[in-house]
């Protein structure tokens, strides 16, 4: 899914060879092109242009949105859209951007470090590049190269603390994952509502997964169900390990499972594959529970001796003599 | 994400290594001895599956620690034990009246439209819920961070799931056994 990206490890020994301010020069020359590009284009809609300062710049020029993108070590798999896709994509979405204004348009990249030990922080790089070339104002904040290594949990201190900074071209190189953000129209582009969205779209996928997990949840829209019904899982869970444990206890005086990893396979994959835990089996189930130890206890108690040593079915004869000459040497 | 075989191999392993030092101690007679033995055994050997990399891992072991320190020592092997249980609780448990009390100070009285209304009133049930969410999954009252909650809750469930399947098979097992 990435090869329409350069891989990150090229550009960053690229990137490494230069020095600061010569990359910002090239920074710079690029950012002219593709505005004049786009100027040229004739598409007032456009306003947002992605530094994405580790890709191949040409792709770049076509799409010139940020879009939700992770680069660099798996956080989740389904995350990764590469460049080479987002093509036809974004050129059929390019009329999604912010407000259309005539003055020169804000380039913003929001930068998130991903690491799996560390949760996203999103680092802002604000750069107003018209600005710059016309008006020659300075007020870029960080530069990143964005490479993938294994560095990002020592940067991770230096990286909160220079995000706030604003350096000019003696930022920095810092290297670290980032997940980009579309910037849709009408929304505000500030680095605080940027950051907000990304947590929210982050929120939400995550609630996608637990979706899938929980049965039942597909029907139900909106968060608070979505929550509601995971509350409800879990606790029937946690209900079900009580119940089974009583149960168990019931039924096994000697606290002895009885049973070897090795039988534990055959027999599992023989009977049992998973049982769909469902809410709905619980109710009629704890209906025994008041009659187990009325019942049972008595009757147990003679059968106690044997339960283990009687052969349980099983379809492979293996289990059988495995079994028994487990329980046996258990029980004896 | 389903529990896997490999992960109920090992729950199993673990649980039963649990019971076994639980056996000697016990009184054979007392059901709710027992049931509580196998439950914390069960917990224990859920929570150490994880090996402490999940945070609602940690909060269980320290619960069970709280009701039997012995067992949890020794299940869990010598280093491991340690820091997990002496481990401080993390962060701050955020005292939810007083935070609630101050925000309602620094509440000032805003725009009212129906739009901003409703939307207010569908954020505070989700955070009634969340809030919910959090005092289930053992250890939530410390996730301050909501994305942490959700990666947890996942986890927790997937790790429940897997012991109530085992537990499930085990007490068929048995009580197929017993109506022999």
């Amino acid at each position: 899914m990435l090869e329409g990206l350069v891989s990150p490890e090229n550009l960053s020994l690229s990137y490494a060879d230069m020095s600061v301010p010569e990359r910002l020069k090239w920074l710079q020359q690029h950012q002219q092109q593709e505005v004049l590009s786009l100027s040229s284009n004739d598409s007032p809609d456009l306003l947002q242009i992605l530094q994405f300062h580790g890709s191949n710049n040409d792709e770049l020029l076509q799409s010139t949105f940020s879009h939700f993108q992770m680069v660099g070590s798996g956080f989740g798999t389904n995350y990764n859209m590469g460049f080479g896709h987002s093509h036809e994509a974004m050129d059929g979405c390019i009329s999604r951007t912010s407000s259309c204004q005539i003055h020169p348009p804000d380039t913003m990249g929001v930068m998130l470090k991903n690491s799996e030990e560390n949760r996203a922080i999103s680092l802002k790089n604000k750069r107003k590049s018209e600005v710059k070339t016309r008006e020659e104002e300075k007020t870029e904040k960080k530069i990143k190269v964005e490479a993938e290594t294994e560095s990002n949990i020592s940067n991770k201190e230096a990286s909160s603390d220079t995000s706030k900074e604003t350096s000019k071209g003696a930022s920095q190189i810092q290297k670290l994952d980032y997940i980009h953000v579309r910037a849709r129209r009408g929304e505000a582009t500030d680095r605080h509502s940027l950051a907000e969205r990304a947590r929210r779209e982050k929120i939400s996928k995550k609630m996608k997964y637990l979706q899938d997990l929980v049965p039942g949840c597909n029907t139900v829209t909106g968060k608070a169900g979505v929550l509601d019904e995971i509350i409800n899982y879990v606790q029937s869970l946690q209900r079900q390990v009580e119940f089974l444990s009583m149960k168990l206890a019931v039924i096994n005086p000697e606290l002895e499972l009885g049973v070897e990893d090795l039988s534990v396979k055959q027999f599992q994959a023989a009977y049992f594959t998973n049982f769909p835990v469902v809410i709905a089996s619980k109710p009629s189930v704890m209906v025994d529970v008041p009659l187990f130890p009325l019942d049972q206890q008595g009757s147990l108690n003679l059968s106690v001796s044997n339960p283990n040593q009687t052969s349980i079915d099983a379809p492979s004869e293996s289990w059988e003599t495995q079994s028994q000459s487990l329980f046996a040497s258990v029980l004896r | 994400m389903q529990p896997t075989s490999s992960m109920k191999e090992e729950f199993l392993q673990k649980w039963q290594m649990g019971l076994q030092i639980y056996r000697p101690l016990i009184d054979n007679t007392s059901v709710s001895e027992r049931m509580k033995a196998i439950k914390l055994s069960a917990d224990v050997a859920m929570a150490s599956l994880r090996r402490g990399t999940t945070c609602w891992s940690r909060a269980l072991i320290q619960k069970t620690a709280t009701e039997d320190n012995f067992l949890v020592r020794q299940m869990l092997s010598g280093i491991k034990a340690e820091t997990l249980i002496n481990k401080k609780l993390p962060k701050v448990m955020c005292h939810r009246k007083i935070v609630r009390r101050s925000k309602k100070i620094l509440r000032r009285r805003k725009s009212r439209s129906a739009i901003e209304e409703v939307a207010a009133k569908a954020r505070k049930l989700v955070n009634k819920k969340t809030q919910g969410l959090r005092n289930v999954v053992p250890g939530g009252e410390f996730m301050s961070n909501d994305v942490l909650l959700i990666q947890e809750t996942l986890d927790y469930i997937v790790s429940l799931q897997t012991q109530v399947n085992v537990m499930r098979s085990i007490v068929d097992a048995a009580e197929a056994g017993s109506e022999r």
